[in-house]
Parts: C-alpha cells; structure tokens; sequence
C-alpha cells in the first residue's frame, strides 16, 4: 500500500477532508498523520485550543487506516474508543500515530497518540476498537 | 423538571452565540431543552460529516464531538461558579451504524459533581427514533472554580 493511493483513499471520505489531514507514513501495523489547524477545529474560541472531538475523531480516522488501510468506500467500522486528554492542543499541525495493538479474525485493538511539539509530549491517547467482518 | 433561572438561559444563549468560529458553530447545534437534570441538543443533517461517497453514513468522530460538547453545556447548567472546564476523558461505544439524514439529537446529563471533578452520561439517536440509540458515551472533566466565571472568560473573548 503506498502512501499515494492511501491519501487518494483519505480524499474522498468528505469528513477526512473536513478534518484535513495527511497520512505520512504507514506500514503493516503503524500510520502517521498530520493534520492542518482550521478555524473549525476550535473547541475554545477564547484560547483557540482544538476541540476535544476533532482530537478524537483524527486519532480515530489514523487508527481505521492503521486496520484498513485500503479501504474501497468506507474505513474500517469503529465499535467504541476511549480517549485521555493531557494537554490542551494549540493553533498549529497536529500529529497522530496509530499502532494496531493486535488484529485478529473479527477484532483489531488499536493505540493512538497525539502530540504537536514532540512524541514524548501527548496531547491525547486513545484506545479505539474496530470490527473487521 | 427543576428549573434554571432566566439569568442562567440568558448566558447560555449568549455564550453558544459568542462562538463565532468554531466546530460547535460547524455543528449548527440548536439546544432543545435545558434544565438541572440534562440538556437535549438538535445537531441538523451535515453530508460534511459523512464517510461515505452518497454522504447518508456519520462518521463515529462527530458523534464523539457532538458528545464533548453537549457534556461541556450540562455541565454550565449543572455546576455554580464553574471558572475552566477540561475534559479528563472520554468513552464512546457506537452502538448501531449512524446510517441516516435525520437530524442527530443527543441528551446528556452531569450526574455527579465534586469541587474538582465533574462526571457525565449521554446518548444520541436519530431525530424520531429514540429508542434506536446510535451511541452512548460518558466523560469525566477537570473543573477549576475561581473568580472568573467560565461566562464571563467566554463573553469577554468575543469583545477582543
């Protein structure tokens, strides 16, 4: 799967394109995106800090790609997520990386941080369930 | 029903209309009903929203946001002297594809407040179909109570 067709893939779901990201690596197990701020992101006006939704619903979107990465028409169906917010996420990219922590027949477990300056500095960390079948 | 003073609506009304820019602005979000023991919020159908080329399938995420948000007005309701709100995290189980162009509407409630802490439920269905619930979350949020009221940090953002 090359990161071509994948981002080719991405485009045509319109909510991804509502979120604006871009996936910049991928393997068998990992994704790595970036998405780009937009206004309607924010979930505080007055700090102009990301809403926790947009947070959650990017990591979702990175994980669903990390199960199925070639998904014809729709991403791999979600089944429910936990997510932990740590910091308040700023003006500016944000980064996620999907790491799919087991895929079986029917079940694929997956792990997703965030973070904007550094890895080691998480703005979130989601744990999202996805059925395969 | 209990109900919530005249000043309290008053605020609400202004601090969802001060968000001028945003995703709950994005959302079209029109609150339906407000007292102490929940809130109920109508999101109307957006295919910006949808994961699919015939755009009639939500994609989970915004469910995910419209509960954020809905958690974050029950809270204003429930809770006096509220100064931030920050949500610690958040549950969502997608119990049936979101598969429709009803409008969305979501109820949710805070059940439980303590000085720092504030813990809440919700569920969303499709407008005429409540007892096919689509999702079901609940989230817990870091509150800090000071002397500026969440309100007035909200409004005078508007101002500058």
């Amino acid at each position: 799967m090359n990161l071509q067709t994948v981002n080719a893939n991405v485009s045509r779901v319109p909510f991804f394109r509502f979120l604006n990201f871009e996936v910049q690596s991928l393997d068998s197990l990992h994704v790595a995106a970036e998405m780009t701020f937009e206004s309607r992101h924010i979930g505080n006006p007055v700090m102009e800090h990301y809403h926790g939704g947009i947070i959650a619903s990017f990591m979702e979107a990175t994980a669903a790609i990390a199960v199925h990465p070639d998904f014809a028409e729709v991403p791999a169906k979600p089944i429910n997520l936990t997510v932990d917010y740590l910091r308040p996420a700023v003006k500016g990219s944000l980064y996620a990386r999907a790491n799919v922590t087991r895929k079986g027949k029917r079940i694929a477990s997956v792990s997703v941080i965030s973070w904007q300056t550094a890895p080691e500095k998480p703005i979130a960390e989601g744990l999202y369930h996805f059925l395969l079948v | 029903m209990s109900d919530i003073t005249q000043k309290k609506m008053e605020q609400i009304a202004q601090m969802w209309n001060a968000r001028g820019k945003g995703l709950i602005t994005h959302m079209g979000l029109e609150i339906e009903e407000v007292s102490i023991e929940g809130v109920r919020v109508r999101m109307p159908f957006n295919p910006d929203f949808c994961v699919d080329r015939d755009q009639t399938l939500l994609h989970g995420g915004i469910l995910t946001a419209l509960l954020d948000s809905v958690f974050g007005l029950a809270n204003f309701v429930a809770i006096e002297g509220v100064s931030t709100m920050a949500t610690l995290d958040l549950r969502v189980d997608y119990l049936r594809p979101a598969h429709s162009r009803a409008d969305v509407i979501v109820r949710a409630h805070c059940f439980r407040q303590t000085r720092h802490i504030a813990f809440d439920s919700g569920s969303i269905w499709f407008d005429g179909h409540e007892n096919e619930e689509i999702a079901r979350g609940s989230a817990s949020f870091a509150l800090t109570r000071g002397d500026t009221s969440l309100f007035e940090a909200m409004t005078r953002g508007k101002a500058s």
